[in-house]
């Protein structure tokens, strides 16, 4: 693989951008979490937001570390049940509502 | 049954199942200590009923009520807290791995439920209560720094380092799998 070919999300291959104004693909992929979780300062995740529109590596790169954000949030919050748990807390709610006056 | 139990059970315990997914998050899969979490969360709650506003959002209030509670056992305990691991190799994207064979993460879906849930649930606690916070319950960085008294930079390397682990241990498993070569 060349170095041009090379994915971000690897953080030790540096790409430099076309002008000082130009985020590298390094710190692009640097902050790709930061962006994402929209905790940027707005100037700076709009350079962010510019660079990865405009950078055939970054784009489906940040799209990647996106799919994988939503997926932990839509699968972790899953609900579980317990049957002891429901028995124990109808049990317990009855003590205390015979307990008030 | 009182009117106050009617309601309650109605408005409140409605949401148990949402809670004990959650407690179990929190607690890294600690079956008892989530239980009693819950039932910490909901007398706590029943307790203060009056002071829940109709129509408002219950599960937003009671998620709440169950974070702070996780999160004020959580500071008695980590009194002393132990030093956290780092790993280096785990704290890369897999994405340079699989990008010319699954750029969009297709793999992911492929991946039970069940195995997300215990990924999430044997991270290291410093890794997996940050996680838990932002990545389920959408909390933002200030706020969690806040939560944890820990300075907003931890949070963010701890949530860096959490995602990349579950990330990798979600890899490792879809490769086990045959899901990705």
């Amino acid at each position: 693989m060349t170095h041009d070919e090379q994915p971000p999300g690897d953080v030790a291959s540096p790409e430099r951008g076309g002008t000082a104004d130009e985020l590298s693909c390094e710190e692009a992929a640097r902050n790709v979490f930061e962006y994402l979780d929209g905790e940027l300062p707005p100037d700076y995740s709009e350079k962010v937001h510019r660079h990865v529109e405009m950078c055939r590596r970054c784009y489906p790169y940040f799209n990647f570390e996106r799919a994988f954000l939503d997926y932990v949030h839509d699968r972790g919050m899953r609900p579980a049940r317990s049957a002891e748990l429901e028995e124990r807390l109808n049990r317990l709610l009855k003590e205390v509502e015979d307990r008030e006056p | 049954m009182s009117a106050k139990h009617t309601e309650f059970e109605a408005e409140a315990l409605v949401h148990m199942d949402v809670l004990y997914g959650l407690a179990l998050r929190f607690t890294g899969g600690d079956d008892a200590t989530a239980q009693d979490l819950v039932q910490d969360t909901l007398l706590k709650a029943y307790r203060a009923w009056d002071r829940f506003e109709p129509g408002t959002n219950c599960r937003a209030w009671l998620t709440t009520i169950l974070r702070n509670t996780f999160i004020n056992d959580l500071r008695r305990r980590q009194a002393r807290p132990a030093p956290v691991e780092y790993d280096e190799v785990a704290e890369r994207s897999v994405y340079p791995q699989l990008h010319e064979e699954d750029a969009e993460g297709g793999f992911f879906d492929r991946i039970v439920d069940q195995e997300v849930i215990r990924a999430i649930e044997e991270l290291p606690e410093d890794f997996r209560v940050p996680l838990v916070l932002a990545d389920l319950e959408g909390i933002g960085y200030q706020e969690i720094s806040e939560l944890l008294e820990i300075p907003v930079g931890t949070v963010k390397s701890r949530l860096f380092r959490a995602r990349r682990r579950l990330q990798q241990r979600l890899y490792r498993y879809a490769v086990e799998m045959g899901y990705i070569r």
